[in-house]
């Protein structure tokens, strides 16, 4: 295997490869350049699945590819690739989940007849290497850019539908939203730059590490404003979280994200598991080290995830459409990850990242093929009793619901439990933020159990609501291949982590994923994490005792949503018991008038400021220099009134100012004196 | 002699459309500007100076002969370029040669002058970026307005002759301020200079040489002169509160007026900043860090503040090359490699970006006789490729990155965060930063309500995708900005090379 | 030797006079004759000076503003012919059709 890690620039230039041939000849080409897209992805995904072989066998790879900017007496701004277990575990989801993606677009949208599709075909593409882009860059700087190019991808592809009012919309608003965030990341950017000189993630001049020695004071880095180090690296940090509360739909810029489902069904699956969504949590394991640094930014990530958990678990609920409890499950379940994360589960997050992926791009593709088989009607009280139409789908997708849900033995039980136990023994150790982050979230899987299922209840089971769910059309191979794959993995990807089993039963080595992100750089391994988080453990009842009560409230608690569920709407005619809320669903329904909020930010704030400004600008600024012209002309025309075209006036003014300039002369020269 | 030569082919091309007949004179005019642009990639190509012309560095293609004598003062005729200069002249070249080629479409009467007039004042911009000579350079400088003034004069919208006489007495009589403040500087060096060759003078500064004159002590003759000649070049630049005739000149001129109106000419003002202001009198400068710095982010949130305001998408784009050159500006004052550096790349980036954003407006109004965002919608429906490539610079614009605008501002931002001007450049330097979130915010609004969402358009034209002549200048000009943001080394190198040596410039009194 | 002031004075009534007519007069020829009485008493200064310091460049120059006279009054004469054609008067108060 030796150099395979050599090709690992192939991985994301392939995708990239066929964004250019998509946009180019994708006209001319069959299937409208899906071939060129499938073809790429898989060949990518090949490549990574080897570097994640190369990796496990503990190869790593730090190298500077590109110099993008050459700084003569300044620093050099570059391009690298960092390979280690966190990007290659990110490397085989992304390009697993992009060929899935790919080949469910051509039952998707080539079976259904769109047209446009070499600019789908290309966006897919481009944002398949986007996000690869990210994964493997090696310092801030490239993420960053890489990042911009994901958030460019979504609003080409939320908007594909461009001849309608709604994706044009929506993409405005993904692209806007994110940008808000991404206006903070910069600064970050530019900060980190101008702190430590360096942006590496890896390597010797890691910022990471050389935040940890100036913490040491080991030496000094520049800091601004006055600040002390710590003070600074923890604005900075918060400054990054910025882009990372945005990409990945955090409270309070989440608002983007429900709506960025006018894009087609693929591509929400694309945005939602392994790209856009995923690279703000993913940005924030990359640079763990930072964090770890700065308990005050942890707190914050933590207390962030818990809410939006939360929050968004609780609008999940009275949702009609079943892209739009899709959205929110996504919202709530980035915001465990940012709750492990910021609990210092930094084990725990990432491996949540990774069974989400799957977990959620199957539930993407699942809802996919139930609105091909809807006609694109996605309202779930139109449909029900798919059960028998589409057994493949059901059961892929229920599967996906287990895993969801966070019922065992499904992926989303293991890394959920792990988040919520690293909460709770850290929270336990002296941390009641913590444990206020840690509540939320708990709460937040009673509603998971519920909105889940009541989802596939209202969808699958139960009596047929309407004509087209009667006769649903058909799906193909293309659809449910990936669902087949993806189910399986949602069942059994949460294996490869058993850490209750392990601390229950004392089974050792069955923390595969704990082994395997320890095999990284010693600046950048789990096990150097650990030591760098501000917090100590606390149980109670020993460590198996908190693992075994844990498990049992969180899996109590989603088959109690479950089972609400089953009981409310697992009948032939399910009714609207939300009604029974009354205003509270009217909150919910209207999401807590997020959007409200922002939207009259931008048209009832910002845009009467700008005309004001418009205004002043027109009237007070351009005002004063047509003044100054018209002041100039107006004493123009009174002055001309000397020009009298009589001779002798001339004349006399001429005597006159002669008389004048020699009185004048001669006050000057004394002659008077 | 090829900085000569350019001038003199350009000038002639000039004089040979003018009494071209009109049938044949924008393909005429195309093939003879193709010439320059060779020149300058020539130029570009053999390029082997190195330092900043004015410090003392290594000068390309210098010529240096003595032209007139005035009173003590010989007149030099005196041309070179330095890393600072050359990628402003490849500039002028390529978006000349493409906005003649935008020309075909909207430009039908009188086109002999018209092209002869666009040929005349590439001719008159490449003297001002290569003259090392303040004679010479003022020569150049103001003889760039006439052109102007007549493209939008004749050439222009319905209030063409209040915008060109606004553009003209505005500009001139900032040039006279300007003035004013070099020719107090060249009295208060007295003796120590024999000529008004630019590297001279800037020398003799740097040597201390400045004494007092007309009752003031040299350093205040020096913030004297400072301030006169910055607000000269603020009118041109422009930044706020000196910009309002940059949105009526846009507006009223015609689409190439207006490309080479915000490619180049404001690149005149910062150009002429970053020699004369920040090279020949850093300390001043410096002292004045604050409130440069509160001009520079005032530019650019007020512009992109206004911009949100406007229903034309020209306006828009005017009032967002306000917010742009603010960047400009803030880079400058930072003093750093990086702020100093991508000031003068972001004088490239925008300009070939604003060029892409006007030509794009312009492309859109020659089908559908209507900037007004409100009149139309959907456009994307009829002319998808012009919309992919208007959406392409839209992104350029908001500062996408791997396209110039982004490595433009980035440099920019990341040299004035670290500057040490001053302890508040940080909070100077995330203000002036918001202007992405504001960019994008306008741009978005203007591109969902025009170009996407069901077709609509009031209006008696049909909407048809544009000529190739028309697109191909949109695609190159995308390409250019793709290919410097991939690859900013191109023109960043030599940028760097001479601008540090200004960097190093300690008190000189 | 008479004393230059007195040249000087003379020089002074005669400029003075010619003063008071170009700033009394309507008539174009009486205009023109009180410009001539201003140009002879400069030439009286230039001749009594050049007299006092003993230096012909005064003199010479007194020729040439004789010259130059004479010259003037051609042009003038001309220009009142045309005054009169087109206004049937000399009265230079009457043409002010080229103002503003």
């Amino acid at each position: 295997m030796a150099g395979i890690l050599e090709f690992a620039p192939a991985i994301v230039l392939l995708p990239f490869l066929s964004f250019l041939i998509a946009l180019g000849a994708g006209r001319y080409m069959p299937k409208g350049g899906a071939l060129a897209g499938i073809g790429a992805t898989a060949g990518s995904f090949l490549l990574a699945v080897a570097t994640f072989v190369a990796v496990s066998g503990g190869q790593t790879y730090n190298q500077t590819i590109y110099t993008w900017a050459e700084g003569l007496d300044a620093v050099d701004l570059t391009f690298g690739l960092l390979i280690d277990p966190l990007s290659a575990m990110m490397l085989v989801i992304v390009t697993l989940i992009a060929f899935l993606v790919h080949v469910f677009s051509l039952g998707y949208m080539n079976d259904d007849g769109q047209t446009g599709l070499p600019r789908y075909y290309a966006g897919l593409g481009l944002f398949t290497a986007s996000m690869l882009g990210f994964v493997v860059a090696d310092n801030l700087l490239m993420a960053f850019m890489f990042f911009e190019l994901v958030g460019l991808c979504s609003y080409l592809l939320i908007g594909f539908w461009f001849r309608q009012d709604g994706p044009p919309s929506a993409a405005k608003k993904a692209f806007l939203v994110t940008r808000f965030g991404d206006y903070f990341f910069l600064i970050g950017v530019v900060a980190v730059f101008a702190t430590f000189g360096s942006a590496a993630f890896a390597g010797p001049d890691a910022f990471p590490v050389l935040a940890e020695e100036a913490l040491a004071g080991e030496h000094s880095v520049n800091t601004f404003l006055g600040m002390g180090e710590q003070a600074w690296f923890t604005v900075v940090g918060l400054l990054v979280l910025g882009g990372v509360v945005g990409k990945s739909a955090q409270f309070p810029l989440h608002t983007w994200l429900p709506d960025a489902m006018e894009g087609p069904t693929p591509v929400s699956a694309l945005i939602h598991a392994a790209t856009m969504v995923a690279a703000g949590v993913y940005l924030v394991a990359r640079m763990y080290g930072f964090y770890a640094l700065t308990p005050t930014t942890l707190a914050i990530i933590a207390l962030i995830g818990g809410f939006t958990a939360l929050f968004a678990a609780t609008m999940g609920v009275v949702k009609k459409e079943i892209k739009q409890v899709l959205a929110y499950s996504t919202i709530s379940q980035y915001g465990y990850m940012m709750l492990g994360l910021g609990a210092g589960g930094y084990v725990a997050a990432t491996f949540h990242l990774m069974t989400h992926a799957f977990f959620k791009a199957l539930l993407f593709l699942g809802a996919g093929s139930v609105i091909i088989a809807m006609h694109h009607n996605e309202n779930m009280w139109d449909m029900g009793g798919l059960k028998e139409k589409m057994p493949v789908t059901y059961y892929a997708f229920l599967s996906g619901s287990l895993a969801l849900a966070g019922i065992v033995p499904f992926a989303g039980f293991w890394s959920k439990d792990e988040v919520l136990y690293e909460t709770l023994i850290h929270g336990l150790g002296g941390s009641p933020i913590l444990l206020a982050a840690y509540a939320m979230g708990l709460l937040a899987v009673f509603f998971t159990g519920f909105y889940t299922f009541r989802m596939v209840f209202l969808t699958f089971h139960g009596e047929p609501r309407s004509e087209t769910a009667r006769n649903p059309h058909g799906v193909r191979w293309n659809v449910k291949a990936p669902l087949a794959v993806l189910g399986v993995l949602a069942a059994t990807a949460g294996l490869v982590n058993m850490v209750p089993v392990e601390k229950l039963f004392g089974i050792k080595g069955i923390d595969f994923l704990h082994q395997f992100l320890d095999g990284s750089f010693d600046s950048l391994n789990a096990h150097h994490y650990a030591e760098l988080i501000p917090y100590s453990s606390g149980y109670i009842g020993g460590e198996a005792g908190t693992v075994a009560i844990g498990a049992a409230v969180s899996l109590g608690l989603a088959l109690a949503g479950a089972g609400l569920a089953y009981v409310l709407y697992n009948v032939p005619e399910p009714v609207e018991h939300t009604e029974k809320l009354g205003s509270i669903k009217t909150v919910l329904y209207n999401n807590y008038y997020q959007d409200e909020y922002q939207v009259w930010i931008a048209t009832g704030v910002v845009q009467p400021i700008s005309r004001v400004l418009d205004k002043f600008d027109q009237g007070v600024v351009d005002g004063v220099v047509n003044g100054v012209s018209s002041v100039s002309l107006f004493l123009g025309s009174r002055m001309r009134r000397i020009q009298s075209g009589v001779v002798s006036n001339y004349a006399a003014l001429l005597t006159l100012g002669l008389t004048a300039l020699l009185l004048g002369l001669g006050l000057i020269g004394g002659w008077f004196a | 002699m090829i900085i000569e030569a350019l001038i003199a082919v350009t000038f002639l091309a000039a004089l040979v459309t003018f009494v071209l007949p009109d049938r044949i004179a924008g393909k005429a005019a195309f093939a003879l500007s193709l010439v320059p642009v060779l020149g300058s990639l020539v130029m570009w190509q053999q390029y082997d100076a190195s330092g900043n012309a004015l410090l003392g560095g290594n000068i390309a293609f210098e010529t240096d002969v003595v032209w007139l004598q005035l009173g003590q003062y010989d007149l030099h005729w005196m041309v070179g370029v330095d890393g600072i200069s050359l990628p402003l002249v490849v500039l002028t070249t390529i978006l000349t040669t493409l906005a003649i080629l935008s020309s075909w479409t909207p430009i039908s009467e009188r086109e002999s002058q018209f092209y002869g007039l666009m040929l005349l004042m590439e001719a008159n911009l490449l003297g001002v970026f290569t003259a090392l000579d303040f004679f010479v350079w003022f020569v150049f400088w103001e003889a760039v307005l006439v052109p102007m003034y007549f493209l939008i004069g004749v050439w222009g919208g319905p209030r063409r002759k209040y915008a060109a006489i606004k553009f003209f007495v505005y500009t001139n009589i900032a040039s006279l301020v300007m003035f004013i403040g070099f020719i107090s500087l060249v009295f208060g060096l007295g003796d120590s200079i024999s000529s008004l060759r630019l590297p001279e003078i800037a020398q003799a500064l740097q040597a201390g040489q400045l004494s007092g004159f007309a009752g003031l002590s040299a350093s205040a003759l020096a913030s004297v002169a400072f301030i006169a000649m910055f607000l000269g070049f603020a009118v041109k630049v422009p930044v706020v509160p000196f910009h309002t005739w940059l949105p009526d000149a846009h507006v009223e001129a015609p689409t190439p007026a207006s490309v080479m109106l915000a490619g180049v000419l404001l690149k005149m003002g910062t150009y002429a900043l970053l020699r004369f202001n920040f090279t020949m009198l850093p300390e001043t400068a410096r002292s004045f860090a604050l409130p440069i710095a509160l001009i520079a982010v005032a530019s650019v949130i007020y512009g992109a503040l206004l911009a949100l305001a406007q229903q034309d998408l020209k306006r828009i784009v005017a009032y967002s090359s306000v917010s742009s050159m603010g960047y400009v500006i803030l880079g400058l004052i930072a003093y750093t490699t990086y702020g100093v550096g991508g000031a003068t790349f972001q004088m490239v980036a925008h300009g070939l970006i604003s060029g892409l954003m006007f030509m794009a407006v312009g492309v859109i109004y020659n089908t559908t006789h209507t900037r007004m965002v409100t009149d139309m919608s959907g456009m994307a429906d009829k002319m998808p490729v012009t919309a992919g490539i208007f959406v392409a610079g839209a992104f350029g614009y908001m500062g996408l990155p791997l396209m110039a605008g982004f490595a433009a501002e980035f440099f920019i931002f990341k040299g004035s965060f670290e500057s040490t001007v001053m302890a508040a450049m940080p909070l100077f330097t995330g203000a002036a930063m918001f202007g992405i979130v504001i960019v994008a915010g306008y741009l978005l609004f203007a591109m969902q309500r025009t170009l996407f969402g069901p077709f609509e358009f009031d209006g008696d034209y049909e909407i048809t995708e544009a000529p190739f002549h028309d697109v191909a200048p949109l695609a190159v000009l995308l390409l250019l900005t793709i290919v410097l943001g991939v690859q900013p080394d191109i023109f960043f190198t030599m940028i760097q090379e001479a601008v540090n040596p200004i960097l190093e410039l300690g008190g000189a009194f | 030797m008479v004393p230059a002031q007195y040249y000087l004075i003379l020089s002074a009534a005669v400029f003075c006079i010619g003063l008071f007519g170009l700033l009394t007069r309507r008539n174009a020829l009486l205009f023109l004759m009180s410009v001539e009485l201003m140009l002879n008493a400069a030439n009286i200064n230039l001749v009594a000076f050049s007299y006092y310091w003993g230096n012909v460049t005064g003199q010479t120059f007194g020729l040439f503003t004789m010259a130059l006279a004479a010259a003037e009054v051609a042009v003038g004469i001309g220009i009142i012919l045309v005054l009169y054609r087109n206004f049937d008067d000399v009265d230079v108060t009457k043409a002010t059709t080229m103002r503003w």
